[in-house]
């Protein structure tokens, strides 16, 4: 008989043996994904706080003479908010420490990448990550931070601070990679990036000394997402289970500052009052009490003390079922409990703040687009009592409640405003700088969900000017994050290669592309390394709408472009012959001078006039 | 011995006249197009219809013609625009060649045109432009000095004077080379200034040509001796004729015993199909002496059988109204019969001159009466 044994492994243990997922697999992958991570938190945090970002990133070679694979220092800067100097060692030195767990639209859901960058540089190259901070544009702090893989804490290396004029954040590490061969997608990455962050300000300085600088073309930044609470639609059992964890109503930790409160609202910060005459006093003020003074002031009645004895006491637990309250006493240093009374006033109170909200309440404040009318119609749906107490529901009841939210279809759909996407007019002025095509189209389709996940999806076609033939060239983006991996397997490609082009009069190789974004607080990616879309059929269905559209509008173009084309071909026949035709019939009319044939050539000026190729007009919805 | 000089100085006169009537035609399209241009029009050609529905056969003028459809050329029409200056540089050019006494080939005329910025995608492209001119003017392309590549030749007691420039003056009798005389521009253009036969033979074969010419058929028969080397080309066409009307010589033509030998003598007789554009190829006179199918028979002569596409090409001319009748019925009916066929060289069997000993002496006094 074998002896299995469970140890559980720290976060950074288990990224750091399956870095594959995070798109760590080789030098070249890494070396990109690494400047990925930075770069989009860079991004991200400018966008959270309103401000026009200005990112620099920079690799250098540590030993340029040595050949790849090599090892390098990458550097993003930002000019973003800062990370407040207590946080630093946290959010760069522990994986799956973040501020982006809420629901919203970002690059990166929980700034688990960067730390995972940080991690492979350090594996690879034993060096700590550098990071400068500055949050008030005054102090910048300094640290050098080493991850401590299998506990999943920082080590700091140093810490330093100098005062400083901006604000913004500078992330450096050592890491081991692959430039020659990662060098091509890096500045497609830039390159691409800028177009869909017109409002960022991006400078790329490579290990070669050549500089790449992609100025910001649009001065309004997008609106930022608003954080929102999650759709019925898009929760699982475990999603329910946190929440109820989250909604219970802690029992308020009763220290100075919470007696202090509790004093204020009694009236008796000045004197001190027993027991007895205490809750004669509460009883007269109860209505004007908060509620955590309330639960306070319950656990009291149970352990009849006074305000004075309370601060010498640190309470436990609160076993409901067996009615009683756990507490330690500082003074005997040793555990003891009273019996919780059922009959008291204050029974319910305690209770009530323990086993947590209603069913409806739980679904009306938790959720997104449910009313109390559609929260009651739920419960009579799923079968559950509306004002059961979410802190009570067994397992069973979980599951089934959580299959319930499923299935019921009267919610309203997911709110989009978590989104954020480019919008019409900065896409279309960022196809216009970078392509300076003959004819551009943009469109936004209206927000749509999957499983409870709202998303949108902006796409923009371009027809002429500099695009390379060969097309459809696709720019695939979600996010704001280019995809450049993997796109054989992508849904918009998949959607791009089902349409017959011919069909939009677009024949041959012809020079035109396609930028498609999708926007979603959940992009459904098929792989962890954030490369391609699974085909969800409602993002399908949204992209074949988006792409139909644009098409009709390119096929309208086409056709225009295919008359003035035959109208100059014709123009240009005419100026080839008809001075031809007077040259020889000179001759055979026996005459010196050749006609004047000025009249001849104004007729056949095209008729239909060429639309202007720089003005073609932009049409959007 | 009686010459034939200058017997008929009109006709003469018309030759000469003919090309002085080619420059003035193509100087009034020149013209016209120079007007158009300059008020503003697109200039425009006319030219009658080539296709099959418009060619008719004219009994009267015993040759196939255009009937009176005509298609324009419109330099307005974008996609006319290329073959209208195709044909009004080719105008142009036959301009210059007919000014300057130069002649050219088709293949010439494909090859200059890149000078002029006029470009043909291929030979046969230009070559249909050639035919347009044809139809335009009314005139066969040697007229402006385009000739074809291939040529037959000629033999017999015939004085020229030649007209092309270099030449002009000179004179040569075309029965003192035994090879005979390539028939070419100079030939076609020279005068025909005098001649002490009585009768022109054409002949399908070169072999055969050079038997007559060794066994002395000119002198023997007063004749003047043409290979036509299969199908007559234009220019040994136009020789024949002008042969014909200008010194009143007799036309007779002698092929293989077949349904192609049979049209060959058509052509030089009535034309093709091809050329219905033009009047001045044809010499209605013309008489097809043999061989004939009933020849075959007569003189029994050894046979191939026909093939299935000599069975076809049968078929297809008794649809012809010139084979309605006439000798040319006839033989084609027999042809039909006998399903077999017999070459000039067939005479051979008894003896290399049994053709001209005995075979050519009465051809040559039927040819009086038919």
């Amino acid at each position: 008989m074998s002896i299995e044994k469970f140890n559980q492994i720290s976060p950074s243990e288990f990224f750091y043996s399956n870095r594959d997922l995070a798109g760590f697999s080789n030098p070249t992958r890494s070396l990109y994904t690494a400047v990925r991570e930075f770069v989009e938190n860079a991004l991200d945090a400018c966008d959270q706080k309103g401000v026009l970002p200005d990112v620099h990133l920079k690799i250098q070679a540590v030993d340029p003479e040595k050949h790849d694979p090599k090892h390098y220092i990458l550097t993003v800067s930002d000019n973003g908010p800062g990370v407040d100097s207590k946080h630093v060692p946290h959010a760069f030195g522990t994986v799956l420490y973040g501020s982006k767990f809420g629901l919203k639209q970002a690059r990166g859901m929980f700034g688990l990448g960067a730390t995972m960058a940080i991690l492979y540089g350090q594996i690879t190259t034993n060096k700590p990550v550098t990071v400068k901070s500055c949050t008030d544009g005054q102090t910048q702090d300094k640290f050098e931070i080493l991850l401590d893989i299998q506990r999943n804490k920082p080590v700091i290396l140093k810490h330093s601070t100098k005062p400083a004029s901006k604000k913004g954040l500078s992330v450096s590490i050592c890491l081991e990679g692959d430039y020659s061969k990662a060098g091509g997608k890096i500045r497609d990455y830039v390159y691409e990036t800028s177009l869909i962050t017109p409002y960022a300000s991006i400078t790329f300085d490579d290990p070669k000394g050549q500089k790449f600088h992609h100025p910001r073309f649009v001065k309004d930044i997008p609106k930022a997402p608003t954080i929102i609470r999650p759709h019925p639609h898009g929760i699982d059992v475990e999603r329910i289970r946190r929440m109820i964890v989250e909604s219970q109503f802690e029992i308020p930790s009763i220290d100075d500052a919470m007696i202090e409160k509790v004093r204020r609202e009694l009236g008796l910060a000045k004197k001190n009052l027993g027991f007895e005459s205490m809750m004669a006093r509460v009883e007269k003020k109860w209505k004007t009490l908060t509620r955590q003074v309330r639960v306070v002031i319950s656990i009291v009645s149970f352990l009849g003390m006074d305000l004075e004895r309370l601060s010498k006491i640190k309470i436990e637990d609160i076993d409901v079922p067996n009615k009683k309250l756990f507490y330690w006493d500082f003074g005997d240093s040793q555990s003891k409990s009273v019996d919780i009374d059922p009959e008291s006033s204050y029974y319910k109170q305690l209770t009530n703040t323990v086993q947590g909200e209603q069913l409806t309440t739980f679904l009306t404040k938790r959720f997104q687009r449910v009313g109390p009318a559609t929260a009651v119609k739920f419960a009579e749906f799923a079968q559950l009592r509306p004002e059961k107490r979410m802190g009570t529901l067994s397992n069973q009841e979980l599951v089934h409640l959580s299959d319930s939210l499923q299935k019921f279809d009267a919610f309203l759909a997911p709110d989009s405003s978590c989104l954020a996407p480019l919008g019409e007019s900065p896409l279309e002025k960022g196809i216009k700088k970078f392509f300076n095509p003959d004819f551009a189209a943009v469109v936004q389709r209206p927000a749509s969900a999957y499983s409870g996940f709202p998303f949108i999806v902006e796409m923009g076609i371009a027809y002429g000017g500099d695009i390379k033939s060969g097309g459809p060239h696709v720019y695939r983006y979600a996010n704001r994050i280019p995809l450049l991996y993997d796109e054989g397997s992508d849904v918009v490609l998949k959607v791009v290669n089902e349409t017959d082009w011919a069909r939009y009069k677009v024949k041959g190789e012809p020079p035109f592309l396609i930028v498609s974004h999708i926007c979603s607080t959940r992009i459904p990616y098929k792989t962890a390394g954030k490369e391609n879309v699974a085909d969800r059929p409602e993002i399908e269905r949204e992209l074949r709408l988006a792409l139909q559209f644009l098409s009709r509008k390119l096929a309208a173009y086409m056709s225009k472009r295919g008359q003035a084309e035959m109208a100059k071909k014709r123009a240009n026949l005419y100026a080839k012959y008809i001075p031809l035709i007077a040259e020889f019939c000179t001759e055979l009319a026996g005459k010196k001078k050749k006609p004047d044939y000025s009249q001849i050539l104004e007729q056949s000026a095209p008729e239909i006039e060429a639309p202007n190729a720089k003005e073609a007009e932009i049409e959007t919805k | 011995m009686q010459r034939r000089q200058r017997l008929k100085q009109s006709e003469k006169k018309k030759y000469q006249d003919k090309q002085v009537d080619v420059l003035e035609v193509l100087r009034e399209h020149g013209a016209k197009i120079y007007r158009d241009l300059e008020d503003g029009q697109f200039p425009k050609f006319s030219i009658p219809s080539r296709s099959v529905s418009n060619i008719v056969y004219d009994k009267r003028l015993r040759q196939y013609i255009l009937g009176s459809a005509a298609t324009q050329r419109n330099s307005r029409n974008s996609s006319q625009l290329r073959s209208f200056t195709q044909l009004i540089w080719l105008a142009f050019f036959a301009n210059r060649l007919t000014q300057e006494k130069k002649s050219s080939t088709l293949r010439d005329v494909y090859y200059s045109s890149q000078a002029f910025a006029v470009e043909f995608d291929d030979q046969s492209e230009s070559d249909n432009i050639i035919v347009d001119l044809e139809a335009v003017t009314s005139k066969p392309r040697e007229d402006f000095h385009i000739f074809p590549e291939e040529r037959s030749s000629i033999f017999g007691d015939l004085d020229i004077e030649y007209t092309i420039p270099g030449y002009e003056g000179k004179k040569m009798n075309l029965s003192n080379h035994p090879d005979g005389y390539s028939i070419g521009p100079s030939l076609t253009t020279a005068e025909l200034v005098d001649t002490s036969a009585e009768i022109v033979i054409a002949i399908e074969k070169g072999g055969l040509f050079t038997r007559f010419v060794e066994e002395q058929v000119d002198k023997k028969f007063k004749s003047i001796i043409i290979n036509t080397g299969g199908q007559a080309p234009r220019s040994t066409r136009t020789l024949l004729k002008r042969l014909h009307d200008e010194l009143s010589l007799p036309i007779i033509v002698l092929t293989d015993g077949d349904v192609y030998g049979e049209h060959i003598a058509m052509v030089i007789k009535s034309g093709s199909a091809n050329a219905a554009h033009l009047r001045e190829l044809t010499v209605p006179d013309a008489k097809w002496v043999g061989v004939w199918a009933t020849d075959i028979e007569k003189y029994n002569l050894p046979t191939i059988p026909m093939t299935e596409s000599d069975i076809k090409r049968c078929h297809d001319l008794k649809k012809d109204p010139r084979y309605e009748s006439g000798i040319w019925k006839k033989e084609l009916e027999v042809f039909l019969r006998i399903k077999r066929k017999a070459e000039l060289e067939a005479f051979s069997k008894y003896g290399l001159t049994n053709i001209t000993d005995k075979y050519l002496p009465p051809k040559l006094e039927l040819a009086k009466s038919l």
